[in-house]
């Protein structure tokens, strides 16, 4: 009784320590567990026990070492799976990429092979000479066929040190000069080496343009038009885009400079493949 | 020294058995070596500040592995299981700080 009444009055004069001071405070006073001052205090009467660690102390202490070793051993081991599942996904990206190259090739071979039988079948007969010949001019138009032929090459860069975007070459001026190309009579173009088809789009991605969709150019822009050498130089400044492209080069500095080949070859564009589109006329 | 040699003993055990820790009590591996490393620091306190007891260290041991491994697991539950190890680790770490600085002062008397 006396002693309750006496904790009560200790409790509304001294709170206990956890509410009178700041959390770090309290851990950083009470690091040691109180059991050990607790037990001190009550074996203080009888020292019997000396403070001496014993049999279960060296249980807890390999314990202790178990714990730890088996931690490292299990933290250096899964770093070991990290690395080697990492091994196994670029060896396995190495393979897929060499046998989609290899595949690459064998569809390469098999058009080469699929052109000449195609040739020769037709060669046969006066009908597949001219279906031969068609087949030919629409390469040509299509982008299918590499061509060779006289033309212009024109050579396209950003103004020396441009700063915005005004003194850079873009997108549209690209589409223009090629539509001005075009217009001039060009029969065939390829943008650093990239054919032209009735699918081919070129367009600004970020900072970088895109023909065909997949292929990011860098510049210079090198663009080779196959068409009459002669006439096309005078053709293109009477077009409304060649004029735009004059303007680019005397009021931005755009670099532009169109010269007059005998002779060029431009690459055939990547394979078409129509997988919707069929002929209007049913078979 | 009796302590020195179980704590050889074990890591040597632990190197050579190798144990595969089961998946599901992988994550509280770590949070409860840090757990046993401040009741051993503490342990290794009493003993210099001439208190040590066995029973004390065996308790004090279990009870952080496991209370430490119970907040985790209990904090996975509840989806606060990273912020409640790094509240752990912090408690712990102090604790294990300063008892280090005690030990400091009892061997080098500084």
């Amino acid at each position: 009784m006396t002693d309750d009444g006496r904790r009560d009055t200790a409790l509304e004069t001294q709170p206990p320590p956890q509410v009178r001071m700041p959390l770090l405070d309290y851990i950083t006073a009470h690091s040691l567990d109180e059991d050990y001052a607790h037990v001190a205090d009550r074996a203080g009467a009888a020292p019997s026990r000396p403070g001496r660690p014993g049999l279960a102390a060296l249980v807890i202490t390999g314990l202790f070492g178990l714990l730890v070793a088996t931690a490292a051993v299990q933290t250096s081991r899964n770093a070991g799976d990290a690395q080697s599942s990492r091994d196994s996904i670029v060896t396995q990206i190495k393979a897929r990429s060499a046998s989609v190259d290899a595949r690459r090739d064998r569809i390469a071979n098999l058009r080469d092979e699929i052109g000449s039988l195609t040739a020769l079948s037709l060669e046969n007969t006066s009908q597949g000479r001219a279906l031969s010949a068609r087949l030919d001019r629409l390469g040509v138009m299509s982008g299918s066929l590499a061509v060779t032929g006289p033309g212009v090459r024109v050579v396209v860069d950003d103004a020396p040190g441009a700063v915005d975007d005004q003194q850079r070459v873009l997108d549209e001026d690209l589409q223009k000069l090629v539509n001005a190309l075009w217009a001039s009579g060009a029969e065939a173009i390829a943008v650093n080496g990239q054919r032209l088809t009735a699918l081919s789009a070129i367009r600004g991605a970020g900072s970088a343009i895109t023909v065909n969709n997949t292929v990011s150019l860098s510049r210079p822009y090198t663009v080779l038009a196959i068409g009459d050498p002669d006439t096309m130089p005078a053709r293109f400044v009477e077009t409304t885009h060649g004029r735009d492209w004059l303007d680019l080069r005397t009021i931005y500095g755009l670099e532009f400079e169109m010269t007059s080949q005998r002779s060029m070859r431009l690459p055939a564009a990547r394979r078409l493949d129509l997988r919707h589109t069929t002929t209007g006329e049913n078979r | 020294m009796i302590a020195g040699l179980g704590l050889l003993v074990g890591i040597i055990l632990g190197l050579m058995l190798q144990p595969e820790v089961p998946l599901w009590l992988e994550p509280y591996l770590p949070i409860a070596v840090v757990a046993a490393l401040d009741a051993v620091f503490g342990a290794l306190r009493a003993f210099l500040d001439g208190i040590f007891d066995d029973k004390v260290f065996v308790v004090s041991f279990i009870s952080n592995v496991l209370i430490a491994g119970l907040i985790v697991y209990l904090g996975d539950q509840l989806g606060v299981g990273g912020q409640l190890s790094t509240g752990v680790i912090v408690v712990l770490g102090i604790r294990i700080f300063s008892n280090v600085a005690a030990i400091r002062r009892h061997i080098f008397h500084a």
